[in-house]
């Protein structure tokens, strides 16, 4: 029976594998994306409806209706969960089609608990997960990317890449570290029987291989943001090719001109044209994963490492027993063997706010420093405010120097005399 | 103003600087700078007041001249013993060590004689309308000393003066008030 006061466009059918179907009315939610917008579905807390916005062209809804039958029908098999985590969502993966009047109007999936999640975006930053109340240690960040990298392989391994992998597709599980991929819709997938392409992509985790053209090889895409991911969440959100030009090299202010060139300067080996950003701690991770990030960001597309070989690299790190986390003195969790990045991070940070105040107090004492410095200039102990400052200055890192000879105002205009005429004569002169 | 009105004010004005002169010793520089400029000077006034004809293509050169001029004593001078005219130029007020000096005079010297250079090619390969964009852009240059000078120097010595003629003022009323007052 429908509520009465459901609009009849509300009320859609839909239709699960092996053709059950059944009437459902949908409740708006207020979230809409580029493609569609999200349901609550009425009889069905653990689903959501995503409904494509009306605009969207009939060819576009025939095609969509194909792919998302063909995934409906062919759910992936993911990495397993341990019992106590069974309603983790690692996909919003379409599992019914949504039918209006018999037409395809979109596809409903299983729903995300937003309020035991937050977007892989916030991990990026520490200040903004502290808010959301995740406190970020190296250890949670190694589990999340170690997590990430599992689903990432075995949709690889079912032929079903994700394209447009960035860090607001993905979700984390605050308190059970795994990570859940939203938009799988616009999944690139290539099965025998299956083939779909994703045209959506994002420049700032696009591999340089597919800059300004198409993506030819949708598992290597994936390998790249993959890893540019991971070096953000491990880096404290730098991006792998935020640097600061070095050189005379006519440095790309867009990030995605910086791939395209491959001006990666966190390398093993230092790029010549670009320089670190001073924030950074990539010297703190350990050798094999530095050896991962530089194949990921400098070679080409075929020699970059894959989703199995980031599992296998960061499962040591994951994974307690294994040793190699261990806390610093101040308690942090740091790879063994490794300086300590938090520490590190604290000291750069520490360092640019000390020199940060002392600046923005030399700027607030300037003003009297230098009525103080032209009082005195009147009494013709210093000629000059600049005089007084550089000679302060000058305190620690010169020699003491001379005080020029006094001279009197009379004297001083008889020199401001000559020197103007000669600048009347420079500028007769130069025009 | 007429020229000779104008030559009259230069004059007297160039009478107050001497009366009033500094009791030291003049540097070597300072002597050579001086030298320059009044023949620069004189040079100008016999083009300007005495309206003599400025020679063919002499407009090109003049640039030219000014800013070679200016690197030669630059470069001649300190090796002479004769100080940094750089100094004379920014201010011989601020408390730099001799090595900033030589630096800063380097600089100066550096950019006078690419300054010269570039007006020659500017002058005889650019159009007419983009030497004159160079030759205005050079100003630039004059406009920063003069704007460093303005700041450091120029506004001490009016506070200076402001004060004297404060206290004059108020001596003058004083005075006057006590003048009306018995």
């Amino acid at each position: 029976m429908i509520p009465p006061e459901r609009k009849p466009d509300q009320v859609v059918q839909l239709v699960w594998p092996g053709q059950r179907s059944g009437l459902v009315t949908l409740g708006a939610t207020g979230k809409s994306g580029g493609a569609g917008e999200i349901f609550s579905i009425d009889g069905l807390p653990g689903f959501v409806a995503k409904v494509y916005h009306a605009t969207t062209s009939p060819a576009h809804l025939a095609r969509y209706r194909h792919k998302i039958q063909w995934m409906a029908d062919h759910k992936p098999a993911l990495p397993e969960v341990p019992a106590g985590c069974q309603d983790i969502v690692q996909l919003a993966w379409p599992e019914a089609l949504i039918l209006r009047r018999s037409r395809f109007v979109g596809f409903a999936m299983r729903k995300i608990a937003f309020d035991r999640t937050l977007e892989l975006d916030y991990l990026l930053n520490r200040r903004q997960s502290a808010q959301e109340g995740f406190d970020a240690d190296y250890g949670k960040l190694l589990t999340v990317s170690f997590n990430l990298a599992s689903l990432i392989n075995s949709l690889h391994e079912q032929r079903i890449a994700i394209v447009d992998l960035k860090p607001m597709n993905v979700k984390v599980y605050k308190a059970e570290l795994y990570v859940s991929i939203l938009d799988c819709d616009g999944f690139h997938i290539d099965t025998e029987e299956f083939r779909h392409e994703a045209p959506q992509v994002t420049p700032e985790y696009l591999a340089p291989e597919f800059q300004d053209r198409a993506v030819t090889h949708p598992e290597a895409q994936d390998d790249f943001a993959l890893a540019a991911i991971i070096f953000r969440l491990l880096n404290y959100g730098i991006h792998p090719f935020t640097g600061v030009a070095s050189d005379h090299h006519k440095y790309p202010l867009e990030l995605a001109g910086r791939i395209k060139q491959g001006l990666y300067p966190y390398g093993k080996v230092a790029h010549k044209s670009v320089r670190q950003v001073p924030a950074s701690v990539h010297e703190a991770f350990p050798d094999d994963l530095r050896q991962l990030f530089d194949r990921a960001f400098s070679s080409p597309g075929h020699s970059r490492p894959g989703a199995r070989e980031w599992v296998e690299a960061l499962s040591l790190y994951a994974s307690k027993r294994s040793g190699q986390i261990s806390p610093c003195e101040k308690g942090h969790l740091k790879f063994s063997d490794r300086p300590c990045p938090t520490c590190m991070r604290d000291a750069l940070i520490q360092g640019a706010e000390v020199r940060r105040r002392s600046f923005v107090a030399r700027v607030q004492a300037a003003p009297a420093r230098t009525l103080k410095y032209v009082r005195r200039t009147l009494r013709q102990t210093h000629t000059s405010p600049f005089q007084a400052a550089l000679a302060q200055a000058q305190l620690f890192t010169f020699r003491q120097l001379a005080p020029p000879p006094a001279i009197t105002t009379r004297n001083a205009i008889a020199l401001e005399i000559l020197w103007i005429s000669g600048m009347l004569i420079l500028f007769w002169w130069a025009r | 103003m007429s020229p000779p009105a104008v030559a009259i004010l230069w004059a007297a004005l160039l009478l107050v600087a001497w009366r009033w002169r500094p009791p030291q010793a003049a540097t070597l520089s300072a002597w050579v700078l001086l030298i320059a400029f009044g023949a620069l000077g004189a040079t100008a006034l016999w083009f300007d007041f005495r309206g003599q004809p400025e020679p063919a293509g002499f407009d090109f050169w003049k640039p030219t001249v000014v800013y070679w001029t200016l690197a030669a004593v630059m470069w001649l001078v300190p090796p002479l013993g004769g100080g940094y005219p750089a100094k004379i130029i920014l201010g011989n007020y601020f408390a730099l060590s001799n090595r900033e000096w030589r630096w800063i005079n380097r600089g100066f010297a550096l950019l006078c004689t690419l300054l010269g250079g570039v007006n020659l090619i500017a002058a005889s390969q650019a159009s007419y309308k983009d030497w004159e964009g160079f030759k205005f852009s050079c100003m630039v240059f004059l406009l920063t000393i003069v704007l460093f000078r303005l700041n450091f120097v120029w506004l001490p010595i009016l506070a200076e003066v402001s004060i004297h003629f404060y206290r004059r003022a108020t001596a003058a009323y004083r005075y006057l008030s006590r003048l009306f007052s018995s």
